[in-house]
């Protein structure tokens, strides 16, 4: 039986360049009108930019030398003609590349992070969040600022390559094959030195990767990290890991540096080989000064082209770096729970029958879980920890898959219903309060987006967070920060019961919800939820006996397996004191 | 050099070496064309060969020094700027683990995230791209005018103005970009927020089903962050066309003139020839300094961001004392504390006294400061007002590290990093053996369920460390203060999800350490065990004494132990 908790296994991964590359396309061509209009407007540049050096030579040779003031003036109005162009339409190749290149970054990070919501909770629970995070920032940014100029530079690099080729073959054969020379020389050193940098530019990713997974962690951990006055220890790992980060930034930037340097000398051999060659040639009348002086502004305009195209392969493979970090995520399975099943209209009944449940193999936390809840029942589950209760609620929410046995929610196998579409019919007080850098007011509204203030404030009421949340500052206008500070956990809890309440779901979970919470508050609170609870299957999970006296029915569990079932008197023993 | 720039200074000479690397190779960039021209107009024109031939050689020869002096200088470089984003990090991180808790306040996580990150990036490759071609461009420009002039004044008149004009053009491009910059770095940090308040609250997203809700969040970060992306881009690549249409113009100039002066007489084709060379390089030249100015925009828009970092100043520390007293009662003498950015005090003149080795119980209601008291104690935050004594000492103005060696802190939420369970439980006591780890677990009643794992210590964690439940994470949180031996143990509610059983068998073996221990808790069952209960009321205690007196008066102890019933837990009273 395939386990889902464990799934985490991928796709075959693409590792190849191209593959890669393709996939980058992609996001590209989703814009290919504008991709084709830039591509014309980069043709046209690159035509342009042939043209002005042979308009020069020309003038030059035949009418400056030749001493004709008429035809040189006329050639130096095309000449401005041609200048004038060029600018106009570099410009709009600009402006458009800008928007295609910046909007395709968008949607690949938009398409991450929609991926990332498809995920089941087990990816996440294994993973650092901050190397998850790099993926978004800094390997995403990585491709972001290539892609804005790869592709015009390539696309201008092949035509001006090509155009600048055919225009020196029809001026002088031999001079041409002197300036080939160079080519499989750059490809020989080219090799060379993508074999070092390509290697190292994944390696840099993945240690940036890593050290921001570290400084996520660290910071998150600071009161720890502090009262076990643990900066030093916590700055050494830093360090090593900063240290990994700078040897593979070294030896990528080291040798892609090598590529202009090596694209110079190759560019001075040749114009040297040229005037050497083309000295002779004119020594012995086959070529005119004029022919060398065009061939060596085209022998320029040859190599910067080449010059272009090699650092932007260079490039190319340091986003491709980052790329494949993206496309791995993408590529890892979504969950189960979100592919299969649809809709079903919950009533309330909820059936456990043989469930068996493991996180990791070899160690069941659930073992042979049955159990029943009629609609509108309030189930308690007790027991020690780490006796599964919150496993039970984790397959209720469809966050896992049990790996034997079925949860029928009437009647319906919960695999046949999405998750999210259950999950939409519960609502949640979950063991971690989870807080978001938003008002009071909008952190409890998340229970129900369309609620009104109004709704909101009445929730918070039933809580019993109206008082504290009125004593703050600015009230329900009140920014909470992500780590919660300001309030106290148990504050963070009756948030979070306000949110359940604004939910009005059909099925109740509640896990630990009042732990931090003090015995007189809950007492309050009680009234709210047991009056939350009315007509709705509700589950509990609590140690406290005053939170569980109303359950229908009560669960002991013990070592995953269900230890006790019945009634409040059967299982726990004693009347209402 | 202020700031983050500073860091530069020990690279002074290497620096050097890299840029007289550069200009080596510009020498003989610039040196060709006259090579050139001596060539056509001494060897062609004059039909000699040799001359030439000869003139072709020094030119390959020349070239491929040029080469090695430009490896030389890329090794360099790259060695300077990834030392210098090194050194940047290191800074930054002892900057950031010397934050009191308030001064974490000024920055958000995520932005301190991409500070230390990707603004390190951008700053440092600033640093390399100057060190390669930042002079190479200029000077190449300032060559390239001078050797025009020096070839032929008059032609070259235009290049005087033109270049002067399109470099000041450029420079103020810089100082504008680097704000937008600035905003462009924002939005990343608004997108690096979204993305981590996703990935720590992915289970209460799922569980309300806002998958939609938070595509939408992200997508407003992610388009602002686009919008600004693209201004800014904009900006920037428009500056090459209007400088190439400039620059452009200048070649046709030259050419008339050029003809005007060969009419006269002035002028001869190879100057012609050599100056428009130099006017083709040099427009090359301010094509590459754009993008220098990109980089160097970038890198100032980063190095400010660095710099608020760095530049938050250490708390003063008041005269340290390097003893701690291991014996005397541990007294909070008329405490006001304000939680930073609160308005009102959560603890209001609050005193109280636990004599040392004592079991100390804080109760109160939600919200009334129980955890702002322990945190005092390691001075995770100074009070307004008032004193924390340990053993009649002032802690305000004992050894901070001394203190803190001395507290096991066991916090509300158990923290645990990712990595096994040895590592975490070590984290208290970093020389610790197994035994001490195996002791300190078993205190914690822990040691059976870890033992049960199919990779027992070993057992990997995540970051969340999930697969353990509530209880277990709570247990090895207490393992982890309990290996240090502490003097004080400072217990924030951290028992809450164990059942009675376990907690009574933990609070039992953890008292028999010999520790002063504050225990804050919700339930009467653990304050019962204390030698001392304070109850907090309207941030004072407002009555303390051991169970047996509290019960006895009306107080809101009394009504605490009303509201639980006789026994709390309902797994317990199965009797099971």
């Amino acid at each position: 039986m395939n386990k889902q908790g464990a799934n985490l296994k991928t796709k075959p991964k693409i590792t190849n360049m191209s593959g890669t590359l393709k996939r980058l396309a992609g996001y590209l061509m989703k814009r290919k009108a504008k991709l084709i209009l830039t591509m014309i407007m980069v043709a046209l540049s690159s035509v342009l930019a042939l043209a002005g050096p042979f308009i020069i030579g020309v003038s030059i040779d035949d009418y400056i030398a030749a001493g004709d003031e008429r035809g040189l003036l006329w050639l130096l109005v095309g000449l401005a003609f041609v200048y004038i162009s060029y600018s106009a339409v570099m410009f709009l190749q600009n402006y458009w590349m800008a928007d295609i290149a910046q909007k395709s970054v968008y949607e690949l990070r938009d398409d991450l992070f929609r991926h990332f919501h498809m995920l089941p909770i087990a990816f996440f629970d294994k993973r650092r969040h901050g190397e998850l995070m790099s993926r978004v920032t800094n390997d995403i940014d990585n491709i972001s600022s290539t892609l804005n100029s790869t592709i015009i530079q390539i696309g201008s690099g092949v035509l001006t390559l090509a155009g600048s080729i055919v225009v020196m073959v029809y001026l002088s054969p031999i001079l041409t094959a002197v300036t080939l020379i160079i080519i499989p020389l750059m490809f020989l050193g080219m090799k060379w030195i993508t074999s070092r940098t390509g290697p190292k530019f994944k390696e840099q990713q993945r240690h940036l990767g890593d050290l921001n997974g570290f400084i996520e962690e660290a910071i998150s951990s600071r009161h720890i990290v502090k009262m076990f006055s643990r900066e030093d220890e916590m700055i050494a790992d830093f360090m090593e890991k900063n240290g990994r980060l700078r040897e593979a930034g070294y030896l990528a930037q080291a040798y892609s540096g090598f590529i202009p340097k090596l694209m110079n000398v190759l560019n001075n051999s040749s114009f040297a080989m040229i005037a050497l060659a083309g000295g002779i040639l004119a020594l012995k009348g086959h070529a005119t000064v004029g022919t060398i002086v065009i061939f060596t502004e085209y022998a320029r305009q040859f190599t910067r082209p080449l010059n272009d195209l090699a650092n932007q392969y260079n490039t190319l493979l340091s986003a491709v770096a980052g790329a494949e970090r993206v496309f791995d995520i993408m590529d890892t399975d979504k969950a189960i729970d979100e592919s299969t099943g649809g809709h079903h209209h919950i009533l309330g009944e909820v059936v456990f029958q043989d469930v068996s449940f493991s996180y990791e193999k070899g160690k069941e936390t659930l073992s042979d879980v049955s159990f029943s809840a009629l609609k509108g029942e309030m189930i308690a589950l007790i027991g020690p920890t780490g006796s599964g209760k919150t496993t039970i609620m984790n397959l209720l929410a469809r966050f896992y898959e049990p790996d034997l046995g079925s949860i029928l929610f009437d009647g319906v196998d919960s695999r046949e219903i999405s998750g999210s579409d259950l999950r939409r019919q519960m609502g949640f007080v979950l063991q971690d309060t989870v807080l978001f850098e938003e008002t009071v007011m909008e952190n409890i509204r998340y229970g129900r987006l369309d609620a009104t203030d109004e709704e909101v404030v009445e929730a918070a009421r039933l809580a019993n967070a109206h008082a504290f949340i009125m004593k703050m500052p600015d009230g329900y206008a009140a920014k909470l920060s992500q780590d919660g500070s300001g309030i106290s956990q148990g504050q963070r809890q009756l948030i979070a019961i306000a949110r359940a309440v604004l939910a009005d779901p059909v099925l109740l979970i509640l896990d630990e919800a009042t732990s931090s919470i003090d015995t007189m508050t809950e007492l309050h609170i009680q009234e709210a939820l047991s009056r939350l609870m009315e007509g709705r299957t509700s589950f509990v999970i609590a140690h406290r006996l005053n939170t569980i006296r109303r359950a229908d029915q009560v669960i002991a569990l013990r070592e995953g397996r269900v230890e006790a079932i019945g009634t409040y008197k059967d299982v726990v023993g004693i009347e209402n004191a | 050099m202020n700031g983050v720039l500073s860091l530069l200074k020990p690279y002074r000479l290497k620096m050097a070496a890299a840029w007289g690397l550069m200009l080596l190779e510009l020498a003989v960039e610039l040196v060709l064309p006259i090579l050139m021209a001596k060539m056509i107009d001494d060897g062609i024109l004059a039909g000699d060969l040799d001359t030439v031939i000869r003139w072709g050689a020094i030119m390959i020869g020349l070239s491929l020094f040029s080469f090695a002096a430009g490896i030389t200088n890329s090794f360099i470089a790259a060695r300077i700027g990834q030392n210098y984003g090194y050194d940047i990090r290191k800074k930054l991180i002892e900057k950031v683990q010397s934050f009191s808790f308030a001064q974490y306040g000024h920055f958000d996580t995520s932005t301190l995230i991409t500070r230390m990150t990707n603004d390190v990036t951008q700053l440092q490759n600033a640093v390399f791209m100057s060190l390669r071609i930042m002079l190479r461009a200029p000077l190449m420009i300032i060559f390239g005018t001078v050797m025009a002039v020096y070839v032929h004044f008059g032609l070259s008149i235009v290049l005087l103005i033109t270049v002067p004009v399109m470099t000041i053009f450029m420079l103020w491009m810089m100082s504008r970009g680097a704000r937008m910059f600035q905003r462009v770095q924002k939005k990343l940090d608004k997108v690096n927020s979204v993305m981590r308040e996703n990935l720590t609250g992915i289970r209460l997203i799922k569980a309300f089903v806002r998958s939609e809700y938070e595509k939408t969040r992200f997508q407003q970060a992610g388009t602002a962050l686009m919008n600004e992306t693209i201004r800014v881009i904009r900006t920037f690549e428009s500056i090459v066309p209007i400088l190439l249409l400039v620059m452009n113009s200048s070649l046709i100039f030259i050419l008339w003139f050029g003809f005007v002066e060969m009419q006269n007489g002035t002028a001869t084709t190879g100057e012609i020839v050599a100056i428009i060379n130099y006017a083709a390089r040099i427009i090359i030249s301010l094509s590459i300094f754009t993008f220098i100015t990109i980089a160097f925009a970038r890198g100032k828009a980063s190095a400010g961001r660095i710099d608020e970092v760095l530049q938050i100043e250490e708390e003063k520390l008041k005269p340290v004392t390097d003893t701690y007293p291991k014996e005397g009662a541990i007294e909070f003498d008329r405490i006001t504390f304000t939680y930073p950015g609160g308005t009102s005090p959560v603890l209001n003149e609050l005193t109280m006294t636990v004599k040392r080795g004592e079991m100390a119980a804080i109760l109160g209601e939600t919200g009334s400061g129980k955890s702002a008291l322990l945190s005092l104690i390691p001075r995770l935050y100074e009070p307004d007002s008032g004193v924390v004594l340990i053993g009649g000492r002032d802690i305000s103005r004992m050894n901070m590290d001394l203190l803190r060696r001395e507290i096991g802190f066991v916090p509300q939420e158990s923290h645990l990093f990712s990595g096994s369970i040895l590592d975490n439980i070590r984290w208290g006591k970093k020389d610790a053996t197994e035994e001490e780890v195996v002791e300190a677990a078993r205190k914690a009643q822990i040691h059976e369920t870890i033992e049960a794992l199919p990779d027992g210590y070993n057992t990997v964690i995540g970051q969340k460390g999930v697969t353990l439940s509530g209880g277990q994470k709570q247990r090895i949180s207490i393992a982890r203060a309990l290996i240090r031996k502490p003097d004080i143990l400072l217990l924030d509610d951290s028992t809450s999800a164990l059942d009675v059983k376990t907690e009574t068998a933990l609070i039992d073996a953890v008292t028999e350490e010999e520790c002063t221990i504050f225990i804050v808790t919700q339930k009467i069952s653990t304050a019962q065990l204390a030698d001392r209960i304070f109850i907090i009321e309207d941030g004072k205690i407002s009555v303390s004494g051991t169970h047996a007196e509290l019960a006895a008066e009306d107080s809101l102890y009394k009504r605490l132990m009303e509201s639980q019933g006789r026994k709390e837990d309902a797994y317990e009273q199965t009797g099971r």
